[in-house]
Formats: structure tokens, C-alpha cells, sequence
């Protein structure tokens, strides 16, 4: 076997040269996560790569700890950098060096406090953040007594809820849950009696299938709310806005993948897709049950048209 | 009965002057302790909890060594030189269990034919019920379209698995020796074991590769420290005449090894591999976050997009293939060579090879003409996933298991476990140290309490303090929840040999049993709540506790035990004079295990959500701050370190009393 | 004739710093004065010579040294002063090369539990030594089967030990011993791990082999009845030191201590005394000379019916030699007293 190490300093120390020359048959590794909608776009991705003529290797990962692998070129790509869960380690990635932004996303994401329809029956002004916090008492469980409990998000998605819940003096207790698979058993288990709850939530995202809701409207976002205090409705604190209810939603590469896989690495900067595409993509797997890679298949079978041209486009 | 009391006997009224001091100490521990809490109201600020600005900067220091040790003194090169061997044996495993494009270049091999010839493998070792187990196995996870699945996860365990097991054999060698490397390994064997999850996540990745090898990697450092251990009793126990027997033979040193010591302790060594293939597929979940390939990472995916039925299914899957392991490889241990008369034809010798080749050969053509032999598609599957969602989720509507455990969650949380919380967070620090501090005195005496000192202080230092107690408070609950439900049991199981056997081979079950598996339940019926972190944890403190129990009380010897009753003892009587007390050494080291696995298991809190320490390290892999990572990883080992150290000096001290060392 | 084995105040002390501790201690210090400072005597002095061909019988109850000193002979154990010679080398100066090798060609040894390698068949365990020294598979395989047919377990080549009685595994270990065809053969207590039964006619059989190979033996045992039977010579130990060395029949009729007086007590004399050890010079006696190597017990009816007050012995170099009847007779009844 070759050696990687010295394959990877071989690429990076590569003549420009290289840029014109065919894709290496080394084998492209993609990180796949524990999300639908990434492992199927992973695999969308990698059968393009595939009918270009790549060798391509998918590798599940820690979606945190991603950054630090294409930093070291142990992975080629990241397809899902969400602009709220991921920023932070996206940021701190690219100034250590060694990956960098390929582009983003026709589609746009959104990260906020959401809530299940049946809740609305609860607290009839929702979506205000105002009626919201007027009806805290529905929300209250044994163990937050009178306040309402807030089910954020897991801390490395670094949230803020607690923050926002200060700023705003909201009558909410803020409980982190630990994995997205928390937040969904904590809405599976108040399905039944329709209990209402309000938790954290984004899109694209399969649970908008299962459970239709809406995200509850926080004072809009303005630029610099989590720098600065002027910023937002309360003048003395950091965080009194909503998210952005446009996150990017971008693509990352490591440094090294252009000169390694030019052409991939071409179609990589191409391709976008919306939040149509993206809910398809994890429908398939969710709802319909199929496998990842029979998903891909049926999905670009379907899309044809959306991947021609980014292919076509990069044919040296 | 009589060993028993002697020490008491022997003290005369009012103790010797040993006992007096001893008295003291306690007596000034805990009342320094209990006056710093009363006068909490009235205390500044800097002597409830360490102020800010005497922490040192210990993750800034960790960066900036990490960094060395990283870059400057390249010793990544040597760990990926490492991570590129493990990734080809990997690959080649990959490649032979189910057609990875890589070198050997083999087709997969179709699953009837793995079946098949486990099945074989499985009579020869253990008969009939291991030959069905075995296929059993096989066949269940061909039908519930899981096969490439469970052939990934298999392809990083039959690497880590050996490796693990020849390292530790190795290590195991050079320690037994050499005393001093003895000592010196022991605290980094414990630190391995206890070091939660979450801090081998970073390094595993950047020093060996995101992927397989990373995951066997990880493993592998947490499935050695048995087999080091086993190896080192192992070689400690083979007789002397047989030894000296092997010297008049003339034995060269590594004659000595090869062909007395490491035959001779075969049993031994082949525990230590059971326990290393157990505890890897223990880990076949946690190690799915730094790319594990198979089970976990579809279990972890399944769960994420809360599909309980499919994740009970794999869970299933994880639990028989680790039961079908470990029962092939305890029937090995225990499977003696056998002789065959004179005369007996080769072929008669080697029949059950035979067939194993019969059977691999038939299955392989046989999958070339029936596919459904070869591979079994997702939709030809058999799995039932949405039904057992169904079923699940009903379940969990049924209005009496609302109110059981309604009433549960209630009484916990509101009644136990969030007062003692806020209890332990109201006291002050050095108080808290005090308390280690008496405890660890009264248990293990004047060098585990120092030892408790300096660790509790250094928890302190590192700046965690609040997270760190709830951490503290949760696995003393699930400890204590254990002792409270596993001792019963275990004392009730022990009165028969069946019972114990069966309750031992629940245990064994149980410990494999990934409590991924009823998270989702268990947070849906308990909520996000300290009841579910602790149950979570629970089966992992109540097995330890229960296994341990049994043996400890099972291993009283009969005379004493007759004698007990010949002195007319009521059952009850007998159970708290003669077989409680001599089981207690015993049972301490089983709560000790329960105490190490509830630390290492705060990353499955963390998966829950609470503020421990599990949580914040959870923080740090956004932004990879891996000298953070490592103070909170290093607050639980130092926390575990100090009950470990004094438990051990107590069930030690307790066993010399006894005369059972 | 140079003595194959040669121990001269040899010392081997369990403790702390043994050699040093040796150094500075004064003479005259007795087993517990040793042990009050810290240390065990396995060895206390020890100096004895065994001759070729010899068979010496080391006696001691438990705890007397008699397992430490037989391996200090063969090196298990480093002596802590002194010097044990074989063949006229210092064993103390031998390289682990060399011992390797001295145990390779020269020694056997039988071993009160066996010590046989619970993975090896019979036949691979009896081969083990030659394997060790690297002999080629088809002679190793050729003598550890005529070793296997010498201690009668034809046969039985293929069993596993523990498919074995203890008394088969007994002779597998002998087997084992044997196989390198040594010069000196240790046997460690080898039949007291054996019923009564069994034990009487393992050393039968042991007497048989010894008959047909005539090796230099030493031979340790707790069983004074066992030494009687086999020895040439017998060395009885206590505490670490030899209380007396001898032939049987010195031992049973002069025995040194009272220690040693114990055990002789309730022997039968008449069987253990033969009759060239009775010999006086003088009168050579009347009649028919009857053999040197008979028992008193085996001459009763002769010493009881012929009146002479001396018997002539054939003693072994050709001579005649008169032995006193008297004696002999309060040897086979006891002394009046």
C-alpha cells in the first residue's frame, strides 16, 4: 500500500502543472454523517464523481470533528456546512488553513425555536415570540416548575437559547438536548397526547414531514445581534434576535483536492442544490425507506437534467 | 466466622491509639466539612467556590503541547505510518468479508457461505447449540438486511481484535518482567479505561485518520487493558515445577516463553481475548463518531431520524453477534485437544474440516445459482421497522406505563435526584475535598487520602468544578440506584448454582447490550431529565454489581458456610455474619468497576443532554479545542482515579484481614 | 575416582540481601537466630560429595531444605556461598550458554507434581528436552518413543496428561527425565504424590530402571521407609543442614542425633542391617560363610540355630570375615535391657 503521508505532501507540494493533469485514481473519500439528507447528497455526489471515472470512499465521521480531516486531507469534501451548527468549527478550520469554502447552496437554512401544529391550540398567538412566552406556563414540566422549558439544541451546535432567554426575560427554562435523536424523541413522545412543546428545529429537514410545524418569530435578525449589544430590541444584551432565516449552506474542500481531482473538484464548485432537491433526497431514505446508495441512484435518475450540465461543464 | 470478628475482638474498649487518631482525623474531616456548608451563607465568594483568577491557563498549555507534539516533534508522521498498516489489513478484511474494491480484489463472499461455515466452527467448538447460535446469527442478519452493515463493523473488529490482543499479550509479557514497568503501567491502563469517550474522539481522528483506522485505534486502546492483565496473571499462576522442568530441559529464554509460559497459561490468555473481542464490540456505537463503518454508524443514523423500530433491530443484531463471540471464544477456552486412536485415517481426523470446506464449497455455488443465498436486498428483507415502531410507540401510550412511569420520573427527579443535585452544588469546594478526603481515609488510610486530596484539588483547579460534581453526583446515583437493585438480586441468585449461572449469563448479555438501543424509549418516557441520564447508564453500574456479588458470595468456602449453619444460623443470620463479610472484598471491586464504567459513560449522558462535564467536551469538538477537551476529560479520570485507588486499598486491607490474599 | 558432584560449604539464605547479609554474619548462628534477622536458611553449610554411579537419598520432613538443595545442585536456585562442583565445574561460574547446555547433556530431573506441559501429548512432552536442544524430528521422535516403552506406556503415546493417572503421569515424567539420556538424574519426592499402592510399585520399577542404567541419583524423600529401600547413601536434613550422611545401616545402628534417633527408632534394624557391616576383625568363624549382602532378618534361623559365637561373611573383595553372633542377635531381637 502507498503511503498516504507522502502522497498527500506529494499533492500539496504538486507543480501547477498538475491542475491540467486527469483526476489521481486514488480514491476521493466523502464524509458521510448521521443526518438523511447528507448521506444521500454524499452519494449523489460520489456516483457523479464515479461516472467521471473517481474511485470513491465514504467514511462516517462526527459531523463536528469533520473540519479537522479535510484540514488533513483525510477526507476530500464537506457537501453540508450548515451556517448555525457548523459555522464555528467551519471558521476555526479555515484559519488554521488547509480546507477552504467551495461555494454555497442555492439552498438557505434556517435554525430556530419551533413548534409542533398541534401546539398552537395550546397558545393560540403563537408564532409571536411575545404570545409565546405570554402562555410559558403550558410549556411546564415537573422539573422546570412554573417556567416553560425550552429544548435547545445540543451545545456544540453552540445555540444560545440561554442567552436569548436572558435577553428577552423569557419566562423559559432552557434544557440542552444532547443529539438531534433527543430532540426527536422529546417531540415523538409529546405526539400522542399532542402535548405542547416549543424545540429546537432547522430546514431542510425530514421532520417537517412527520411532524408539521412552524419556527416561532423572534425579533429579526440583524447583522452583529451576537457582537453587538446595540443590536436588537433589548440594547444591553447580545442575542436578542432570531437566527437568520437564511443561513448558507455551503461546501467545503480541502486544499489539496483541486490539484488531486481537478475535474471532481471543478464539479464540486458547480453543483448546488435547493431545499426542494435536498427534502427529496432525504425523503427517500426517510419516508420511502430505501438504502443511501439506491436513493442516490433513484434521485439522480430523476434529476438528470439538474447534474448534466455541471458534469459537462468540467469535461476537460 | 471466627476470622471475621478477630480484628474486632482483638481491640481493646476504646480502640488503640491508632484507632484513636484515626478517629480523629475522620472526625475533623467531616466536621470541617459540615461547618463550611452551615456557614455557606455567610462565606466570601473565593472559599465556597476557587476564584477565576487562581486557575491556571491549562488549556492553553495542553494546545500549545499538542501542537508540539503534533508538528514540532512530527510524531503524526509515526502515527500514520501506524494508521496506514491498519488501514490496509482493514481494507483487506473489508475486501474478503464483503468485496471492498481493494487487494486481495476477492468478490464478497455471500452470506449463506459465512453462515455455513460459522456454523461449522461454532459445533466444533461447542456442539449443537453453538453451531444454531452461530448460523443463527448469520441468518438473522442476512434476513434483516443488515449484512453489509454488520460485515463492515466485523471487518474493523477482526483487525482490532487481534491486534489488541497481541499487543496486550506483549505488553502483558514485558510487565510481568519487569515490576517497575508493571507499576508504572497500572495508572496508565486506568487512565485508558476511564478517559471519557469524547477525549479519544480529537486525537483518535488528527493522529490516525478519520475512518477505520481511527476507530480501530480507539478500540484497541480500550479493549487492552484486560488482556495486559489477564496475560500478567496468566503467567503468574503457571506452576513452579512446571516451569522448572522447562529450565532442566534446557530452555533458552525464549524457549521458556514459547513452549512453557504461554502454553501453560493458555487459559488465561484466551479470557484476556474473549475480553478484548467483547469490550470492541462494546464500542462498536461510540466509535461509529470517528467513522466506524457498519452497525453503530446506522444505528447512530437510524436514531437520528427516529426510527425506533430499525434501531431496535441493529441493536438486536449488535447484542447476538457479540453473544455468538463470545460464546465461540469461551468454548475455545475451555476446549481441550483431543487424541484419536492408532490407525484413525486423516481423514477421520479431520472431519469437522472437512465439512467446514464441504460447507464453503456447496454455499459457494449454491449462491451463484439462488441470489437470495448470495445477498438479501433491502426490500427482499425481512425487517419489520415501522411495525415495531408501531408497536413501540403504543406501547408507550398505554395509559398504565404513562402513570408507572410518570410517577417514576416524578418521584426521582422532584424527590431525589435534583435536591441532592442542588445539595452537592450548594457545598462548598473544599468541603466537598474534605469529604473525598475522609472517605478515602476511612476506606484505604493515610495514602489514598492524600492521594484524594491532590486529585479533588487538581478537579478544582482545572476550573470545572460545577459540571464535574454533576457528573460525580450522577454516577454515584447510578452506583448507588445498583447496589439497591442489583444486591438483592444478586444475593438472591446466588443461593443456587443454576440462578447464579443464568443470572451471570443475563450480566454478560446485558453488558454488550449498546444502551443506545432504549435511549429513545427511555427519553420519551422520562424526558430530558437526570432519571434518563442515570438509567441510562444503569445497566452498565448494575451488571459489575450483580456479577461481582454472586462470585463474591459463591466463592465463601462451603466449611465456613456449614459451619454457620451447624451453629444453628437463620439464613439471615448466616447472610449478614458469615457470607456478606467475606464476600465484601470481593463486591468492592464490582462497585469499583461500576464507578469506572459510569464515568466512561458520561458520553452517553451527554447524548441525552445534561449540564455534566460530558456536555461541555461535547462544546469543545465545534472549534476542536483539544487542550479544553482534555482538562474536562482529565477532571473525570482524576474523579474516577481517587475511588478507584481507594477502594482498592480497602477491599486490599479487607482481604489480608480475611486470609484470603 | 573424582566425585560427579561435589557440594562444599554451600549457603543459600532467602531474604532481602543475602550475600552481604552471609558476609557479615558470625559463624555458629543457628537456623532461628537467622531467622530472627530476617532471613531463611534453605541451605545451612551444606557439604557432601556424590559419587559416580551412586544413589543418595536426601531425607528431611518439610521445610528441611532437602528440594532447595537439590536445586542448587542443578542451578534452578543460585547458591548464596560456597561451591558446587560437577564434573569438576564450578556450576556457580557456568554462562547461561553453558548451563543451557550442562542441563542439555547431562541432567534429568522427576518432579513431585510432574510439572508435565498440560498442552503436549505423552509423547511430545518426553520429547520436549530433545526438542529443546534442537535434535531432527526423526531421532527425537525414535528416542522419546524408546523412553516411552521403557517406563511401559506404549501405547499411551498420544494421551493428553490429563487423560493420565497420576501414576502414568509419573512415568512420563521419568520419561522425560531420561530422554536426553542424562549423566545425573534429580528425582524431587517423585512418588509422594502417589497412593501407597501405587508408590511401592513405582520404586520397584524405579529400582528396575536404576538395575539397568545405573546413573549418578540423587534422590530426595520424606519417607524414611523409602530411603531405607533405595539408598546408597543417605543424608538426612534438618533446618537447612545435614545432620548426618551414611549408609542405611550406619544410620539405623549409630544414627548421630537425637534427631535423627527419632526416625530410626521404630525401624526394623534386622531388616535394614545387613551383614558385612557387623564384621570384626579376628575370628573368621566356622562353617559356611553366608553373603555380605544379607539382612540380619534374612541370616534368624542361622543365627538362631548355630551355636558359634562368630559367623563368616563373604565379604564382597574375596575375604572371609567372622561376624559376632551376639551382635547380630541384638539387632534381630532387640537389645535386652
Amino acid at each position: 500500500m502507498k503511503k498516504l503521508t507522502t502522497m498527500v505532501l506529494t499533492a500539496a507540494l504538486a507543480t501547477p502543472f498538475a491542475a491540467i493533469a486527469e483526476d489521481s485514481s486514488d480514491p476521493i473519500t466523502i464524509p458521510i454523517h448521521n443526518w438523511s439528507s447528507q448521506i444521500v447528497m454524499s452519494n449523489v455526489v460520489g456516483q457523479m464523481f464515479e461516472e467521471m471515472g473517481n474511485n470513491v470512499e465514504f467514511v462516517t465521521t462526527d459531523s463536528q470533528a469533520v473540519y479537522e480531516s479535510v484540514r488533513l486531507g483525510d477526507v476530500a469534501l464537506e457537501l453540508e456546512v450548515w451556517e448555525g451548527a457548523f459555522g464555528a468549527s467551519f471558521r476555526e478550520a479555515l484559519s488554521k488553513g488547509g480546507l477552504h469554502d467551495a461555494g454555497d447552496h442555492d439552498a438557505v437554512t434556517r435554525e430556530d425555536w419551533w413548534y409542533p401544529a398541534w401546539t398552537k391550540e395550546s397558545c393560540p398567538g403563537l408564532p409571536s415570540w411575545e404570545a409565546l412566552n405570554a402562555c410559558a406556563e403550558v410549556f411546564a414540566t415537573a422539573e422546570t416548575g412554573s417556567n416553560g422549558m425550552y429544548l435547545d439544541g445540543p451545545v456544540d451546535w453552540l445555540k444560545h437559547g440561554q442567552e436569548r432567554v436572558a435577553a428577552l426575560d423569557m419566562n423559559f427554562t432552557v434544557v440542552n438536548a444532547g443529539s438531534a435523536a433527543a430532540l426527536w424523541a422529546h417531540i415523538g413522545a409529546a405526539e400522542a397526547e399532542k402535548k405542547p412543546i416549543v424545540v429546537f428545529n432547522w430546514t431542510p429537514n425530514f421532520a417537517e414531514a412527520v411532524w408539521p410545524g412552524e419556527f416561532v418569530e423572534f425579533p429579526a435578525w440583524e447583522d452583529g445581534c451576537d457582537t453587538d449589544p446595540t443590536k436588537g430590541p433589548n440594547k444591553e444584551a447580545l442575542f436578542d434576535c432570531g437566527n437568520p432565516s437564511t443561513g448558507y449552506l455551503k461546501k467545503a474542500a480541502w486544499d489539496g483536492m483541486e490539484d488531486k481531482w481537478p475535474a471532481a473538484y471543478c464539479v464540486l464548485t458547480k453543483l448546488s442544490f435547493t431545499n426542494p432537491q435536498i427534502a427529496e433526497m432525504a425523503k427517500l431514505v426517510d419516508t420511502d425507506e430505501l438504502e443511501p446508495e439506491e436513493a442516490a441512484e433513484e434521485w439522480l435518475a430523476a434529476n438528470r437534467a439538474v447534474v448534466e450540465p455541471w458534469m459537462s461543464a468540467c469535461a476537460s | 466466622m471466627t476470622i471475621v470478628s478477630d480484628a474486632n475482638l482483638a481491640v481493646p474498649e476504646g480502640g488503640t491509639p491508632a484507632m484513636a487518631v484515626r478517629r480523629k482525623v475522620l472526625i475533623g474531616l467531616f466536621g470541617f466539612a459540615a461547618l463550611l456548608t452551615v456557614l455557606r451563607p455567610w462565606l466570601p465568594e473565593a472559599l465556597i467556590r476557587l476564584p477565576e483568577a487562581m486557575l491556571l491557563p491549562w488549556s492553553d498549555w495542553l494546545d500549545v503541547g499538542f501542537a508540539w507534539v503534533q508538528n514540532d516533534l512530527g510524531l503524526i508522521h509515526v502515527t500514520r505510518e501506524i494508521a496506514s498498516w491498519l488501514g490496509f489489513l482493514i481494507d483487506a478484511a473489508a475486501n474478503v468479508l464483503y468485496g471492498k474494491s481493494r487487494w486481495p480484489n476477492f468478490e464478497a463472499m455471500p452470506w449463506s457461505v459465512v453462515a455455513g461455515c460459522l456454523a461449522v466452527l461454532g459445533y466444533w467448538l461447542g456442539g449443537w447449540k453453538l453451531a444454531l447460535l452461530a448460523g443463527g446469527t448469520m441468518v438473522w442478519t442476512a434476513l434483516m438486511g443488515q449484512w453489509k452493515w454488520a460485515m463492515e463493523t466485523m471487518s474493523v473488529i477482526v483487525v482490532a481484535a487481534p491486534v489488541g490482543f497481541a499487543v496486550g499479550l506483549l505488553i502483558g509479557i514485558l510487565a510481568w518482567r519487569s515490576a517497575r514497568f508493571e507499576k508504572a503501567m497500572r495508572p496508565v491502563l486506568l487512565v485508558l479505561q476511564t478517559l471519557p469517550f469524547y477525549s479519544y474522539l480529537l486525537p483518535a481522528v488528527i493522529f490516525f485518520k478519520v475512518g477505520p483506522t481511527a476507530a480501530s485505534v480507539a478500540t484497541i486502546a480500550y479493549s487492552m487493558p484486560p488482556m495486559i492483565l489477564m496475560t500478567i496473571v496468566g503467567l503468574k499462576k503457571v506452576p513452579p515445577e512446571v516451569v522448572e522442568a522447562g529450565k532442566m530441559a534446557g530452555c533458552s529464554r525464549w524457549q521458556m516463553l514459547r513452549s512453557v509460559y504461554i502454553p501453560s497459561a493458555r487459559t488465561e490468555i484466551l479470557v484476556g481475548l474473549n475480553q478484548v473481542i467483547m469490550l470492541a464490540l462494546a464500542m462498536v456505537v461510540l466509535t461509529a463518531f470517528i467513522g466506524m463503518p457498519g452497525l453503530g454508524a446506522k444505528l447512530l443514523a437510524m436514531m437520528n431520524s427516529f426510527k425506533l423500530g430499525r434501531s431496535f433491530e441493529i441493536g438486536v443484531t449488535i447484542v447476538l453477534l457479540a453473544v455468538t463471540l463470545d460464546r465461540l471464544s469461551k468454548a475455545w477456552v475451555v476446549k481441550q485437544p483431543e487424541h484419536f486412536e492408532k490407525g484413525t485415517p486423516w481423514w477421520q481426523r479431520h472431519i469437522l474440516l472437512l465439512i467446514g470446506v464441504a460447507t464453503f464449497v456447496v454455499f459457494m455455488v449454491l449462491a451463484q445459482v439462488i441470489p437470495i443465498l448470495n445477498e438479501i436486498g433491502r426490500r427482499q428483507s425481512l425487517s419489520m421497522g415501522s411495525e415495531i415502531d408501531v408497536a413501540i410507540k403504543g406501547f408507550l401510550n398505554l395509559s398504565w406505563v404513562k402513570e408507572t412511569t410518570g410517577f417514576i420520573r416524578w418521584f426521582f427527579n422532584l424527590w431525589i435526584l435534583i435536591p441532592t443535585e442542588r445539595a452537592l452544588l450548594y457545598v462548598p469546594t473544599a468541603a466537598v475535598i474534605a469529604v473525598v478526603t475522609g472517605f478515602c481515609y476511612a476506606l484505604g488510610g493515610r495514602r489514598p487520602a492524600l492521594i484524594g486530596v491532590l486529585f479533588f484539588s487538581i478537579v478544582a483547579g482545572f476550573g470545572w468544578w460545577d459540571r464535574a460534581m454533576i457528573t460525580l453526583h450522577s454516577t454515584l446515583t447510578a452506583v448507588i440506584l445498583a447496589m439497591v437493585f442489583g444486591m438483592p438480586l444478586a444475593v438472591w441468585a446466588a443461593r443456587r448454582e443454576t440462578w447464579s449461572a443464568r443470572m451471570i449469563f443475563v450480566c454478560d448479555t446485558a453488558q454488550t447490550f449498546p444502551s443506545f438501543i432504549y435511549l429513545l424509549p427511555a427519553i420519551m418516557l422520562f424526558g430530558i431529565t437526570p432519571f434518563t441520564v442515570i438509567l441510562s447508564i444503569l445497566i452498565y453500574t448494575m451488571v459489575p454489581v450483580i456479577r461481582y456479588t454472586i462470585e463474591g458470595l459463591r466463592g465463601v468456602p462451603p466449611e465456613l458456610t456449614e459451619a454457620a449453619d451447624m451453629s444453628g444460623a437463620t439464613r439471615w443470620q448466616k447472610l449478614w455474619n458469615v457470607q456478606l463479610p467475606l464476600a465484601m472484598p470481593t463486591i468492592a471491586v464490582g462497585l469499583n468497576q461500576a464507578l469506572i464504567f459510569a464515568f466512561f459513560m458520561v458520553i452517553i449522558a451527554a447524548f441525552i443532554g445534561t449540564r455534566d462535564l460530558g456536555q461541555e467536551m461535547q462544546r469543545t469538538l465545534a472549534g476542536t479545542q483539544l487542550g479544553k477537551n482534555f482538562t474536562l476529560g482529565f477532571s473525570v479520570v482524576f474523579m474516577a482515579l481517587t475511588f478507584d485507588i481507594a477502594i482498592n486499598a480497602w477491599a486490599e486491607k479487607r482481604r489480608r484481614i480475611l486470609g484470603l490474599a | 575416582m573424582n566425585p560427579v558432584i561435589s557440594a562444599k560449604n554451600v549457603w543459600k539464605l532467602f531474604g532481602p540481601d543475602p550475600e552481604s547479609y552471609l558476609k557479615s554474619m558470625t559463624a555458629g548462628h543457628s537456623f532461628d537466630d537467622i531467622r530472627a534477622d530476617g532471613y531463611i536458611a534453605g541451605v545451612k553449610d551444606v557439604s557432601l560429595d556424590v559419587s559416580k554411579g551412586e544413589m543418595l537419598v536426601i531425607m528431611g520432613l518439610s521445610g528441611s531444605g532437602k528440594s532447595t538443595l537439590v536445586r542448587c545442585f542443578s542451578r534452578l536456585h543460585d547458591i548464596t556461598g560456597g561451591k558446587i562442583e560437577v564434573d569438576g565445574q564450578d556450576i556457580m561460574g557456568l554462562k547461561e550458554v553453558e548451563l543451557i547446555e550442562l542441563r542439555r547433556s547431562k541432567m534429568g530431573m522427576v518432579f513431585q507434581s510432574f510439572g508435565l506441559l498440560p498442552h503436549r501429548t505423552v509423547l511430545q512432552n518426553v520429547a520436549f528436552p530433545l526438542e529443546m536442544r534442537g535434535q531432527d524430528k526423526h531421532s527425537t521422535r525414535d528416542r522419546a518413543m524408546e523412553v516411552v516403552k521403557l517406563v511401559g506406556l506404549e501405547g499411551r503415546e498420544d494421551y493428553f496428561p490429563r487423560e493420565l493417572s497420576g501414576g502414568q503421569q509419573q512415568r512420563v515424567g521419568i520419561a522425560r527425565s531420561l530422554a536426553i539420556e542424562p549423566d545425573i538424574w534429580f528425582l524431587d519426592e517423585p512418588f509422594s504424590a502417589l497412593d501407597p499402592l501405587i508408590r511401592r510399585e513405582m520404586q520397584d520399577e524405579f529400582l528396575r530402571l536404576q538395575a539397568m542404567l545405573g546413573k549418578t541419583i540423587v534422590f530426595i524423600t520424606h519417607d524414611f521407609d523409602e530411603a531405607l529401600r533405595l539408598a546408597d547413601r543417605i543424608a538426612i536434613m534438618k533446618d537447612g543442614a545435614v545432620e548426618q550422611i551414611d549408609t542405611p545401616d550406619k544410620i539405623v545402628l549409630n544414627p548421630a542425633t537425637d534427631y535423627v534417633a527419632k526416625f530410626t527408632e521404630e525401624v526394623d534394624k534386622a531388616r535394614v542391617v545387613h551383614a558385612s557391616v557387623l564384621v570384626e576383625d579376628g575370628s573368621m568363624g566356622k562353617g559356611e560363610p553366608v553373603a555380605a549382602d544379607a539382612t540380619i532378618l534374612s541370616l534368624a534361623r542361622r543365627l538362631i540355630n548355630d551355636a558359634a559365637d562368630v559367623i563368616p561373611v563373604q565379604m564382597p573383595d574375596g575375604n572371609v570375615k567372622g561376624m559376632p553372633r551376639q551382635a547380630a542377635l541384638d539387632i534381630l531381637l532387640g537389645e535386652a535391657k
